[in-house]
């Protein structure tokens, strides 16, 4: 035990959940998309897996990070059209497709990692950019601006996203068809573009969540690397109600109980280690099953769209 | 619907707080066997809980069975593998597989594959199984058995004389079998190296989250620890977090991962499964199907030390005396490392 929780300790734990926070933060905005739309996406995790993949696989052969962002984003809105494809086209239903699209994607990628690296290689990935002057403010500079883009990327969707969700007409078009898709239809709204649209977005965000794993992160890819993020960005829809804001606060919750536990073990303060690897996880059930009973949900959610019957 | 998305989610996220990590299905399936074999071949099977190419425990094994194979001639042995095959039930049909198939030896590389193999066994007298970290055998099951605690205390003595902070940081997958003796080794060796360097132990509760071990080293480091080391094959994201840093360093056990961080690799303990291999290979030949509980040590040269040349200069002659003096005594007996007690 080497001293109480000073000031510096504070930073640390603070900074480090900021940056743990930004693939739940990235995939769990995007499946809100999704879930607004009517549609939930199980195969957050295969998709993130996809753009793990594909993002490392660019940056090694471009030399770019920014190439393989551009690269995993595609792969993503691949992903997120395949899933439309099966769910909203050919109205599967959607856990299973999901489930499905996981298995696939995990599947592809590490067959993909195998066929075309072979072996564990690294790469070089995005560099933490200091934002100028606001970086050198005590204590909230380096816990807030010494960040890869991506972290800052993923924190300024936030507010982005709550205004394209709720002050945009696509917006209102995403809510609309999620919980009242005849009604939307009638007034002339495509229920299905924008379910397309829906998952394409969050397909790519789902890919770019995965992107920052290895090239914003790791900064190689190994078998299975998103170890059960993308269902905890799923939760985390759930826990954050459908909303921007709510979904960064449960990102936040379950991001710093991990670095505060991580540092509570590095400490070596007395605690069984078995506890502090799940504090995260049951942090998040606790929240989501209290929270649970009271929660507004899209109405249509899971029902695919069929012209002419009542959900 | 929404109620069974969300017993479904409850159902997923409590799986993986209690794993730490997630459940893994079958990636891959042994090969089918070839028809009759025409010469008097040496079969081989091995089944592995992650990959071939993991950098650490799998990696290891594969490198010595090719060593093996290489040596003996390649029309005399055969080797098949199957691989991340995590889960007991997806391991176990692959090795009774494999064992239905004819093949002479199976080596299944982990302890969790223990219970599984003894349900196998009896249908199989002829078959000769091996299976570690563990010492329980059978009249056809070898137990192999690392004494990583061994390698550990050398290498934990080159940690805390290396140390310019004063913190050596452990990155553990789960408080278990091999992990936690090469902890106890580090632990012991780090005290007897310099008794003011303190080692501090952290688990990331997963065997192969990389990116949750590069995270955790991360936290090691800002907290001050300037040596790491760290078990199973999550180990690689630790070692890569090390590798972005100035002036830390890595150690490295099961294999010598210095290929991908050169200059941050100082040493490895080396797991020499060739010769554990060769003997499970003639032991057989002699009509002894199993029974035998096979140790990895130093004093036999299946557990080796191994510098990397590249940083060689970086280590100072006396403290190399030091680890040296040590690996006598402990292959002399004179020293007893301390396991755990249970």
């Amino acid at each position: 035990m080497d001293g109480i929780i000073n000031s510096e300790i504070m930073i640390i734990i603070l900074a480090a959940g900021i940056r743990l926070a930004t693939p739940y933060l990235l995939a769990a905005l995007g499946e809100m998309f999704v879930q607004r739309s009517g549609v939930y996406n199980l195969g957050v995790e295969g998709i993130m897996m996809m753009g793990a993949f594909s993002g490392f696989y660019a940056t090694l052969q471009l030399g770019s990070p920014l190439l393989g962002i551009a690269v995993s984003l595609v792969v993503g809105a691949l992903m997120g059209l395949l899933m439309a494809l099966v769910s909203v086209t050919f109205k599967a239903e959607q856990g299973i497709s999901g489930i499905g699209l996981y298995m696939f994607g995990w599947g592809l990628s590490g067959l993909l990692f195998r066929l075309y690296v072979g072996g564990i290689t690294s790469v070089e990935g995005l560099k933490a950019v200091k934002v100028p002057l606001l970086s050198s403010i005590p204590f909230l500079g380096p816990v807030l601006f010494d960040h890869n883009g991506l972290v800052y990327t993923a924190f300024l969707l936030v507010p982005v996203t709550g205004f394209i969700l709720f002050k945009s007409s696509w917006g209102l078009n995403v809510r609309a068809v999620g919980n009242k898709p005849e009604a939307a239809d009638t007034l002339g709204v495509s229920v299905v573009l924008i379910r397309y649209q829906c998952l394409i977005v969050g397909g790519m965000l789902a890919a770019l969540a995965g992107a920052f794993l290895t090239i914003g992160q790791a900064n190689m890819y190994a078998d299975n690397i998103t170890a059960g993020r993308g269902f905890i960005a799923i939760a985390l829809v759930y826990f954050g109600r459908w909303s921007p804001w709510g979904i960064l606060l449960g990102s936040l919750l379950f991001s710093l109980a991990d670095s505060f536990q991580s540092m509570v073990q590095v400490l070596g303060i007395n605690f069984p280690y078995e506890l502090a690897v799940v504090l995260p996880y049951m942090v998040t059930i606790i929240a989501l099953a209290i929270s649970y009973g009271r929660v507004w949900a899209p109405a249509a959610l899971g029902k695919p769209f069929q012209r002419g019957t009542r959900g | 619907m929404k109620k069974r998305v969300f017993s479904l989610l409850l159902a997923v996220l409590t799986l993986l707080a209690l794993s730490g990590c997630g459940a893994k299905p079958t990636a891959q399936t042994p090969a089918p066997a070839p028809e009759a074999p025409k010469v008097e071949k040496l079969r081989i099977a091995l089944v592995l809980p992650a990959t071939v190419d993991d950098l650490a425990w799998g990696q290891s094994m594969v490198e010595g069975l090719k060593a093996v194979q290489k040596t003996m001639g390649e029309d005399k042995v055969e080797v098949a593998i199957s691989e991340k095959l995590g889960g007991a039930v997806d391991a176990g049909s692959a090795i009774r597989q494999y064992a239905t198939q004819g093949y002479d030896i199976i080596f299944a590389h982990g302890s969790q594959y223990q219970s599984v193999l003894t349900e196998i066994i009896k249908d199989f007298p002829k078959t000769t199984f091996a299976y570690g970290t563990g010492f329980t055998t059978h009249p056809n099951v070898f137990a192999y058995d690392p004494q990583a605690q061994e390698g550990g205390y050398l290498l934990g003595m080159l940690a805390a004389l290396m140390s310019k902070s004063g913190i050596v940081g452990i990155i553990g997958p789960m408080e278990s079998g091999d992990a936690v003796k090469y902890n106890y080794g580090i632990q012991q060796g780090v005290i007897a190296g310099k008794a003011e360097v303190k080692s501090r132990i952290a688990y990331t509760g997963s065997f192969n989250d990389i990116v949750g071990a590069g995270n955790m080293a991360k936290t090691q480091m800002s907290a001050g620890a300037d040596i790491l080391t760290g078990s199973s094959q999550q180990a690689v994201g630790a070692l890569r977090a090390v590798a972005e840093t100035k002036n830390a360093y890595w150690l490295s056990t099961d294999m010598d991962q210095s290929g991908i961080a050169p200059d941050h690799v100082l040493a490895a303990q080396v797991y020499n499964w060739e010769k554990i291999v060769k003997k499970i290979i003639e032991l057989r030949k002699a009509g002894t199907l199993g029974g035998q509980h096979l140790t990895l040590s130093l004093a036999d040269g299946t557990i080796e030390l191994k510098y990397n040349a590249k940083l060689a200069d970086k280590i100072p002659a006396e403290a190399k005396a030091k680890i040296e003096q040590a690996k006598k005594d402990i292959i002399s007996g004179k020293l007893k490392v301390e396991l755990p007690k249970k």
